[in-house]
């Protein structure tokens, strides 16, 4: 099928691109269309761009904790009470409960941030290998199980020196094996594994860090997410008040940016809410 | 078990599942996290009401944005009944600061830019947008959740994003937040 001449690319075909929804023959159309005017594939791109920022401004919504009156508005209403539609909410509670989080936000353009899979620095390069060893190990993966969340957490914040936290990534479909002290710089490393329904596990390892990961000249924020591969560990990581955080796992990029996002988002709102 | 109309369920994992959308959809319609938790608190007592509406075997997330859309439009018109002079508009600054990100990087200006601006569409065209954009529907799922045709969800779109983009290229001065 012949190329589209650039005028005849509606509005609606560049949304529905920027979107993929056009059916695939019209979509090979619209893309050679762009590919000879570069002002439309500015646009095509630009809307692309929108939608991605976007994303990443929201998405941490879906990580926070579910509160417990939405579980209960999702359960079955008892006969009798069906569909009592609360009244609008007093504006001094809601102000009360509002929850004042931070501004400013690390997410953007983070592809742009994202270091290209290149040499591993020491951090990201030692929790791939200590992601590997202990992953693999199938029965013992952990020295503490989740069952004792608590003094877990309890026990590694003490080694570690500071608060830690085991992100909740249920909703992402992984639950928290458990967690374990790893060797690392001159800090210890507190590693939390998690694993999914087929049993494939990832794992998120926080420590202090002392000379710091230089960070992407342009912005030249602490929270560049950087990628990494060793030996087929994919490791996102990053460096926020002195501690670093990496993500491995054997995903691929796309997905292992996913997870990053939410436990990025998932720290952040726990540390905004004060329990840092 | 086929379902029979008089105890017509909707089934709970799927309607937990859809918590965490709604509530992101809401944060953006409302503005505000508890009027955004209020709205979704709502819209799944509605669900539960309406849910002989719901056909077994139909996106169910689809059916809940459509009831969170209606309960959200009849809760702005009648709060605009009772205060006409306050608008329950998201104000377009303040939206970030319901955000869950981290509070010290005022460096990142340019994500909350977006979000700012976004918050600045009119209210039809920030539905569309978001519904397109974040949530990732098929228009003629959203053209069914708005209860518009799809050449209206089109149109919106366009407008929407033509709009923020030019927002963007010409940042407006008062909205640069400096801490």
């Amino acid at each position: 099928m012949s190329a589209l001449p650039p005028h005849s690319v509606s509005d609606s075909d560049l949304n529905a691109f920027a979107d993929r929804q056009l059916a695939p023959e019209r979509a090979a159309a619209v893309e050679a269309a762009l590919a000879r005017d570069p002002e439309l594939a500015a646009r095509a791109a630009e809307f692309r761009a929108q939608s991605a920022s976007l994303r990443d401004a929201l998405d941490p919504v879906l990580a926070e904790p579910i509160p417990e009156r939405l579980l209960a508005a999702a359960a079955p209403p008892a006969s009798g009470e069906a569909g009592a539609v609360r009244r609008w909410a007093m504006p001094a509670l809601a102000a009360a409960a509002t929850l004042v989080l931070g501004v400013g936000l690390g997410w953007y353009g983070r592809d742009a941030m994202i270091e290209r899979a290149g040499t591993p620095t020491t951090f990201a390069r030692s929790a791939a290998f200590a992601h590997a060893l202990y992953a693999a190990d199938v029965r013992r993966p952990v020295e503490v199980w989740a069952a004792e969340e608590k003094s877990l957490v309890t026990w590694l914040t003490k080694r570690l020196g500071f608060k830690v936290q085991a992100p909740d990534l249920n909703g992402l479909g992984y639950a928290l094996v458990g967690g374990r002290l790893v060797a690392g710089n001159e800090f210890p490393t507190a590693l939390f594994m998690y694993e999914n329904a087929d049993k494939e596990r990832l794992s998120l390892q926080v420590r202090k860090q002392t000379a710091r990961v230089p960070t992407v000249g342009a912005r030249g924020g602490d929270t560049a997410f950087r990628y990494a591969i060793e030996n087929g560990v994919g490791v996102f990581y990053w460096i926020d008040d002195d501690c670093g955080y990496a993500i491995s796992g054997t995903f691929d990029r796309a997905q292992l940016l996913k997870i990053a996002h939410v436990v990025y988002g998932q720290l952040a709102a726990l540390e905004a809410t004060g329990t840092k | 078990m086929s379902p029979s109309v008089t105890d017509a369920a909707l089934p709970h994992p799927e309607l937990v599942a859809a918590i965490p959308r709604l509530r992101r959809y809401a944060r953006v319609l409302t503005g505000d996290a508890t009027r955004a938790d209020d709205l979704v608190q709502d819209t799944l007592a509605r669900a539960w009401e309406k849910r002989r509406l719901w056909q077994a075997g139909t996106d169910l997330r689809a059916w809940l944005f459509t009831v969170m859309h209606n309960v959200h439009v009849n809760q702005l018109a009648s709060f605009r009944r009772e205060a006409a002079n306050v608008s329950l508009d998201a104000d377009p600054t303040g939206m970030a600061w319901q955000l869950p990100v981290r509070g010290n990087q005022v460096d990142r200006v340019e994500l909350l830019e977006v979000v700012a601006q976004m918050g600045r569409l009119p209210a039809d065209q920030r539905e569309v947008l978001l519904l397109a954009a974040v949530e990732e529907m098929r228009y003629e799922e959203i053209a069914t959740v708005l209860a518009v045709p799809i050449g209206t969800v089109m149109s919106r779109l366009s407008r929407a994003r033509e709009k923020l983009r030019r927002l963007i290229a010409e940042p407006s001065s008062g909205l640069r937040i400096v801490k």
